[in-house]
C-alpha cells in the first residue's frame, strides 16, 4: 500500500468493528476480555464511543491496564448461540510525516545508549518493551537479523526505514502460514507471515539491539481497487510497531506496508506483543463442538470537522 | 525371625558428638543444633538433652516407629506417588529442634519484619511503583520476574496488609547467627504440616513434650481464620471464606484438607466455581452461594484462564476482574510470586530503611543479581564459589558452582549471559546440623526451618514454631521436600510465665461465627461422596460373596457333578455376572484369588477399594481423622494379602473387619447432613441393587433342591442373613424352603438392614435429608411391593413373579441412581478458549 501526501492530512473517521461468535450448541457462560475502545494518543482524539453486545451481558466494566489501554469485560451468563460486540467510534486523527533525517542524528548505538538516560523513557516502560515478552523471545536468529540491518553505527531514520523496508521485500505476506504459536525463528526461516509476526519482527530486532519497541494494534483505511465500490465491512484490523526514539517520541513502523504510520492509522491499544491486546479473547462453556468467528471492520472517513 | 537389636552405645551424645566432628561436607564448618543446646544454660535444652540420654537408642527408634504409624494414622500424605496417586513420603524424625525463648524473640521480629517488607513492595509494584520509576530497585528485576503479573495490577483488598500470609525459610549460619534463605509468598505452604507434625511428636516423645514449657501453635490458626474473614469485601458481615485447591491429588492435599478442617473453611476446586455477575460463587443444586475471600492454594497464573493462562483447569474463569470489582478478596493476592525472586536479597537492606526506616534485622545470603553489570561480573569471575540461582524456581534448578566441571561452567556462563537478569550468585550458607534418629545412632543433617506468618490487621503473628526439614543424606546441601526431605517438629520455648494453655492436640473448629444455615455441597463433593458410598458397599458385598464362593470352591471345587459342584457354579456365576470380570485362569480358586486383589480389573475387591479411597481422598475435608486410620487398615489389609497359594479365608476376613470399620464411621460418627445422606443414598442403593441381582441369578429358576439348598443357603450367608434363616427355621416362623425363606429375609424383611426392602426404606430417608423428593413416588411404589406377605405370590407361576420383582428394583434403582447424578452432580459444561487465532477475516491485503 502507498503512501502519499494527502494521507497526513487530518481526518475524521467513522470505526465500527463487529466480532460474531456462532456455536452449534447453547453457551451458557462467556466471558471476554478484550479492547473494544480507541486510545487517545498524541496523533489522534477519540470524539465519540459506543459498545454494543448481544445478549444482554451480565456485567461489562472497563479499566485502564498497566499499558494504558481501555481494558473491557464482558460477562454474558443468558444460554446464546450468538455473541456480537460491536464497537462504534468517531476518531479524529493527525499523523505528521516521520523526520527521517532528523532521526539520522543518532546512530542506533548512541539512541540505545540514551534509554538509561535522564532523557529516556522511565524505567518501567523501558523494562517493558525491552525485555522478551511470550511471543516476542530474542536469540540468536533474531540478533542475526537485527545486526544486519541495524548495526551499531548506522543512523537511526535510515535503520528503521530499512528495517521495515527489508521485511516487506523479503517477506511474503501470507495468511494461514503462521499462528499464534509461530516463533520468530520460524518466522525468519519461512520468510513468510501476516502483520501481526512482521511486527513482532521488527520488535524483536529493535528490542535486541536495546530500543524499547511495542505492539500496536489497529485499524488501517483501505481503498477498493480503481472503479469499485467499497464494501461494508471489507477493512481490516491491523498490526505494527512503534519504537522509541531520542527526545521522547515514539515512531510508528509497518513493516506490512513498507512505511511509517499516517493518518490512516487508528490505535486502539499497544503492549509488549500480542497477546497483551489481543482485540478480544474469551472463555466459554458449552457443549458446542464448533464455533464460526466472524469480524467485520469498516474504516470510513467523514466529512472533515467543521 | 527378629533383627538383631543395635548395638547401643553407652552414651549417645557422646557418640553424636563424635559423628558431628567426623561429618564432611558444608556441613563442617556450622554448628550442631544438639550440641549447642548442650552448652545452653536453658533448663529445657537440659530436658532435650538429658531425654535423648534416658530414652536409648532403643526408644528413640520406637519414637520414630510409633511416627511412622501415626503419619500413617492420621493420612498424611505429601508429593505424588508413582502411579498418579498420593505420596506416602512424609517422614518425621522424633526429635523436636528446640529454639529457645530469646533467640526465638529476635528470629519472630525478623521474619515478621521482612513480612512487613514484603507487603510494603507488593503494594507498589502494583499500585503507584515509586520504588521502580524512582530507580531504588531495578524494573527489570522485577518485570521479568514470571510472578510479575500486568494483568492484576492496580487491584486491592480492603485488608490492610494485601500479602496475608509468607513462609520464610531460615537457617542458622556458621557464626551462629540466623539468615533468611528464602520466602514463600505464593503459596506459602507447610504451617499445616507443621501443626500435623506437633500432634505427632506431642504423642511419641509424650514425657519431654508433657515437661517442656512450649508455646502452642493452635492459636495462630485462629489469627489466620480470622485474618482471612478479615479482608473480606467490605458490607459482608459473615464472610464466606473457601480454600482453593488444585485437586485431590495436589502435592500438598494433605495439608489442604487439614487446614481446612482447622479453619473450619471448606475446600473447592475449579469445577465447584463460577463466576455470575461479577462474583465469585459455589455451584450447587438450585443453589449459588457467593464466596467473598479466597484462600488460593493454585498459583496465581494459573488462577484465571480469561485474564493468565488460557490453558488452565484449575482457575475460576472471572476471578480477576471479581477481585478487581471488590467483590472477592485472594490471600495470597493474585501477583503475589514477584516477592520470591532472590534478586530481591541485594536490595531489601535498603528498601527496608526505604520503605519502613528500619535496618534489616533477619538478612539473608549475600546476592548477586547478573542483571546488575557489577554483579553480573561478580558472578561471572566467581562462579566455582557461588550457589547459582535463576530468579524464579519454574526456570531451572540451582547450581552449585564448585560441584561443576569447566564445561558445564562455560555453558552456565553463557546461559547468563543470555539472559542476565533471570539469574543470581549466591555465596554458600554454611547451615547448622541437627541429629536425625538412624539404627545406628543419632546422625548429623543439615536443617533448615521454614517459618509463617499471617497478618492479623497491621501486625504479622508469627507461628511460633515451625516446619524443619532436614538433608535426606549425610553431607547433602539442598534440602527440599520433592528430594525426599526428612522432617522434624519445632519447638519454641515460652518464656517464664508465658505458656499457653495445652490445646495442640485439640483440632476442632474454632467458634468463630454464630452457626450458619448449611451450605448446599458442590457438585462436586456430592458426586464423590455419592460414590464412596456406592464403593465402600461394592467393595463388601463382592467380599462377603466371595467369601462364601470361596467356601462352596475349597469343598467342591475337585468333586464335579456333585450338587455341591452345581452349587458352587451357579454362585461363582453369579459373582462374575455381578463383577462383570471374566474368568481369565482355569482354576476356579485362581480365579477368586484374583477376582480379590486384581486392582486393575473393573469389579474386583480391590478395583473397588481403590476407587473408594480416590473418591475419599477427593473429598477428604468432609471427613473425621479416624477415616484415615481406618482406610489406612484396609489399604494394609489388601495389599498383605498374598498371590500366592494360601487360603483366602483368613484374608477375606481381615479385609471385611476393615470393611465394617469403614461402614461404622458413616454410622456412628457422622452427623446426618447432606454429607452422610450422599454417602448413604450410594451405599443403600448400590446393596439394594446388588442384593436384588444376586437374588435374581441364584434363585430366579426353580433348581434341583439339593442343589438350590444349598444355594439359598450361600445366598443367605452372603448377606450376613443366615443366622435368622436358621433360627426360624428351628422355630417353625417363616417359610420352610429355603429358597423362600431366603427370598422373604434377604428381599422382603423390612426389620434385617441387609434387606432389599431395608435399603428403599433408608434411601428415602437419605433423599429427603438432601431434599430431593422427586423420585420418592417411585420408591413408595416399589416399596409396597417389597411387602412380606408375598413369598408364596412371587414363587408362583415359575417365579416369573419374583423375577419380575427384582428386575422392577434393578431398574427403579437404576434409573434413580442416574437421576440423582443429573440432578446433584452436573458439571460445568467443558470450558472452551475462543480462538486465540489471528483474526482471520482481517489481514490488511497489498
Amino acid at each position: 500500500m502507498s503512501q502519499r501526501e494527502e494521507d497526513f492530512v487530518p481526518r475524521r473517521y467513522r470505526v465500527r468493528h463487529t466480532t460474531t461468535y456462532d456455536y452449534d450448541a447453547d453457551v451458557v457462560g462467556c466471558y471476554e476480555r478484550g479492547f473494544l475502545s480507541l486510545r487517545d494518543t498524541p496523533h489522534q482524539q477519540v470524539v465519540s464511543l459506543d459498545v454494543d453486545v448481544h445478549p444482554e451481558p451480565d456485567i461489562l466494566a472497563t479499566h485502564l491496564d498497566f499499558f494504558g489501554n481501555e481494558s473491557y469485560y464482558v460477562e454474558v451468563r443468558t444460554r446464546h448461540t450468538t455473541f456480537s460486540a460491536t464497537m462504534t467510534a468517531q476518531v479524529d486523527v493527525e499523523w505528521p510525516k516521520t523526520d527521517v533525517a532528523q532521526l539520522n542524528q543518532w546512530t542506533i548505538a548512541q539512541a540505545a545508549a540514551l534509554v538509561a538516560g535522564p532523557e529516556g523513557p522511565d524505567p518501567v516502560t523501558a523494562a517493558a518493551y525491552l525485555l522478551p515478552s511470550p511471543l516476542i523471545e530474542l536469540g540468536p536468529e533474531v540478533e542475526a537479523f537485527a545486526a544486519r540491518l541495524l548495526p551499531p553505527e548506522r543512523p537511526l531514520g535510515e535503520a528503521l526505514a530499512d528495517l521495515f523496508g527489508t521485511i516487506y521485500r523479503e517477506f511474503d505476506y501470507k495468511k494461514g502460514a503462521t499462528s499464534v504459536k509461530t516463533t520468530l525463528p520460524e518466522i525468519l526461516a519461512l520468510r513468510a507471515g501476516v502483520c501481526q509476526d512482521f511486527a513482532h519482527l521488527a520488535i524483536g530486532a529493535l528490542r535486541s539491539v536495546g530500543l524499547p519497541a511495542r505492539y500496536v494494534s489497529g485499524y488501517i483505511e483501505t481503498f477498493p481497487p480503481p472503479g469499485q465500490e467499497k464494501l461494508e465491512g471489507s477493512d481490516a484490523t491491523h498490526a505494527w510497531a512503534s519504537v522509541w526514539t531520542p527526545g521522547g517520541q515514539w515512531v510508528d513502523l509497518d513493516p506490512t506496508n513498507d512505511h511509517f504510520a499516517d493518518s490512516r492509522y487508528v490505535v486502539t491499544a499497544w503492549g509488549r506483543d500480542f497477546r497483551d491486546v489481543s482485540p478480544l479473547k474469551g472463555i466459554i462453556f458449552t457443549e458446542s463442538k464448533k464455533s464460526t468467528m466472524d469480524v467485520a471492520v469498516d474504516v470510513r472517513r467523514l466529512p472533515a470537522p467543521g | 525371625m527378629t533383627a538383631p537389636a543395635p548395638k547401643l552405645p553407652d552414651r549417645l551424645l557422646d557418640a553424636y558428638r563424635d559423628a558431628v566432628a567426623a561429618s564432611t561436607g558444608a556441613s563442617r564448618a556450622g554448628v550442631d543444633e544438639l550440641l549447642r543446646a548442650t552448652t545452653s544454660t536453658d533448663n529445657a535444652y537440659a530436658a532435650l538433652t538429658g531425654s535423648v540420654d534416658s530414652l536409648t537408642l532403643g526408644g528413640l527408634l520406637a519414637a520414630r516407629a510409633d511416627a511412622a504409624r501415626l503419619v500413617e494414622d492420621d493420612g498424611i500424605t505429601y508429593g505424588q506417588g508413582s502411579d498418579g496417586r498420593v505420596g506416602r513420603g512424609w517422614v518425621i524424625d522424633p526429635l523436636p529442634l528446640i529454639i529457645g525463648s530469646g533467640e526465638w524473640t529476635e528470629v519472630e521480629a525478623g521474619v515478621a519484619q521482612r513480612a512487613r517488607l514484603l507487603d510494603a513492595l507488593h503494594t507498589d509494584l502494583y499500585g503507584e511503583r515509586r520504588l521502580l520509576q524512582g530507580r531504588r530497585l531495578p524494573a527489570e528485576l522485577v518485570l521479568a520476574h514470571d510472578g510479575f503479573l500486568p494483568a492484576v495490577d492496580g487491584i486491592r483488598h480492603p485488608g490492610t496488609r494485601q500479602v496475608l500470609l509468607t513462609g520464610t525459610d531460615i537457617a542458622r549460619g556458621a557464626d551462629g547467627r540466623w539468615v533468611a534463605l528464602g520466602d514463600r509468598t505464593q503459596v506459602p505452604s507447610g504451617s499445616g504440616y507443621a501443626m500435623a507434625n506437633r500432634r505427632i511428636t506431642a504423642r511419641v516423645m509424650a514425657g519431654l513434650h508433657r515437661r517442656s514449657p512450649l508455646v502452642r501453635l493452635r492459636g495462630w490458626f485462629d489469627d489466620m481464620a480470622q485474618a482471612l474473614q478479615a479482608i473480606a469485601p467490605s458490607g459482608v458481615d459473615l464472610p464466606r471464606v473457601v480454600v482453593l485447591s488444585p485437586g485431590s491429588t495436589s502435592e500438598t492435599a494433605f495439608e489442604m484438607a487439614f487446614l481446612s478442617t482447622l479453619l473450619g473453611f471448606p475446600i473447592v476446586e475449579s469445577e465447584d466455581l463460577t463466576t455470575r455477575g461479577g462474583r465469585v460463587s459455589i455451584r450447587a443444586r438450585d443453589r449459588i452461594e457467593k464466596v467473598d475471600v479466597l484462600l488460593r492454594r493454585v498459583d496465581a497464573d494459573f488462577s484465571d484462564p480469561l485474564d493468565l493462562r488460557p490453558e488452565s483447569r484449575l482457575g475460576v474463569t472471572g476471578l480477576v476482574e471479581s477481585a478487581r470489582l471488590g467483590n472477592i478478596s485472594i490471600a495470597n493476592p493474585l501477583g503475589s510470586a514477584v516477592l520470591e525472586n532472590p534478586a530481591l536479597h541485594t536490595y531489601l537492606p535498603t528498601l527496608a530503611r526505604d520503605l519502613l526506616d528500619e535496618d534489616l534485622l533477619l538478612p539473608g545470603p549475600q546476592t548477586w543479581w547478573c542483571g546488575d553489570p557489577v554483579g553480573r561480573a561478580h558472578v561471572i569471575n566467581n562462579l566455582e564459589s557461588l550457589v547459582l540461582k535463576p530468579i524464579s524456581r519454574r526456570i531451572g534448578p540451582n547450581y552449585f558452582g564448585w560441584e561443576l566441571d569447566a564445561a558445564a561452567r562455560e555453558e552456565l556462563r553463557a546461559r547468563i549471559a543470555a539472559r542476565p537478569w533471570q539469574w543470581v550468585g549466591q555465596a554458600p550458607v554454611s547451615v547448622s546440623t541437627a541429629p536425625i534418629v538412624r539404627r545406628g545412632g543419632l546422625e548429623p543433617r543439615s536443617v533448615i526451618v521454614r517459618t509463617f506468618t499471617v497478618a492479623n490487621g497491621r501486625e504479622y503473628a508469627v507461628l511460633p514454631g515451625g516446619l524443619a526439614r532436614l538433608a535426606a543424606f549425610s553431607g547433602q546441601q539442598s534440602i527440599a521436600n520433592t528430594s525426599g526431605a526428612i522432617t522434624k517438629d519445632v519447638w519454641v520455648l515460652a518464656r517464664p510465665g508465658g505458656e499457653t494453655p495445652l490445646v495442640d492436640l485439640d483440632i476442632r473448629r474454632p467458634r468463630l461465627l454464630p452457626e450458619r444455615v448449611p451450605v448446599g455441597l458442590a457438585a462436586r463433593v456430592a458426586d464423590n461422596l455419592f460414590w464412596m458410598g456406592r464403593y465402600a458397599e461394592r467393595a463388601e458385598s463382592t467380599a462377603r460373596l466371595l467369601r462364601v464362593a470361596d467356601d462352596l470352591a475349597e469343598d467342591h471345587a475337585a468333586r464335579p457333578h456333585t450338587p455341591g459342584e452345581a452349587a458352587m457354579r451357579l454362585v461363582v456365576g453369579a459373582l462374575d455376572a455381578l463383577t462383570g470380570a471374566a474368568s481369565r485362569s482355569p482354576s476356579v480358586l485362581a480365579h477368586l484369588r484374583s477376582l480379590l486383589i486384581d486392582e486393575s480389573t473393573p469389579g474386583t475387591v480391590a478395583w473397588s477399594t481403590m476407587r473408594l479411597v480416590l473418591a475419599t481422598y477427593e473429598v477428604r475435608d468432609q471427613l473425621s481423622l479416624d477415616t484415615w486410620i481406618v482406610l489406612g487398615r484396609l489399604e494394609r489389609a489388601l495389599r498383605d494379602i498374598p498371590g500366592d497359594e494360601e487360603q483366602l479365608q483368613p484374608q477375606l476376613g481381615r479385609l471385611l473387619e476393615s470393611l465394617l470399620a469403614v461402614a461404622g464411621i458413616t454410622s456412628e460418627s457422622m452427623v446426618r447432613d447432606a454429607t452422610w445422606a450422599f454417602i448413604q443414598a450410594g451405599a443403600r442403593l448400590e446393596r439394594a441393587m446388588t442384593t436384588a441381582a444376586l437374588l435374581r441369578l441364584t434363585l430366579g429358576f426353580p433348581g434341583a433342591p439339593l442343589v438350590e439348598g444349598q444355594v439359598a443357603e450361600s445366598v443367605l450367608s452372603a448377606c450376613e442373613s443366615i443366622i435368622t434363616h436358621r433360627r426360624r427355621a428351628a422355630s417353625g416362623f417363616g417359610p420352610t424352603d429355603p429358597a423362600q425363606s431366603a427370598v422373604a429375609i434377604v428381599a422382603l424383611d423390612p426389620s434385617n438392614p441387609r434387606s432389599v426392602a431395608y435399603q428403599v426404606a433408608e434411601l428415602q430417608r437419605a433423599l429427603t435429608l438432601i431434599d430431593d423428593a422427586e423420585r420418592q413416588a417411585d420408591l413408595d411404589l416399589l416399596a409396597a411391593q417389597l411387602h412380606p406377605d408375598r413369598v408364596d405370590d412371587l414363587f408362583a407361576d415359575e417365579r416369573k413373579p419374583l423375577r419380575d420383582l427384582l428386575s422392577q428394583v434393578e431398574t427403579t434403582l437404576r434409573s434413580t441412581s442416574e437421576d440423582i447424578a443429573r440432578r446433584h452432580f452436573a458439571r460445568k459444561a467443558p470450558q472452551h478458549n475462543l480462538p486465540l487465532a489471528w483474526s482471520s477475516a482481517a489481514q490488511v491485503p497489498r
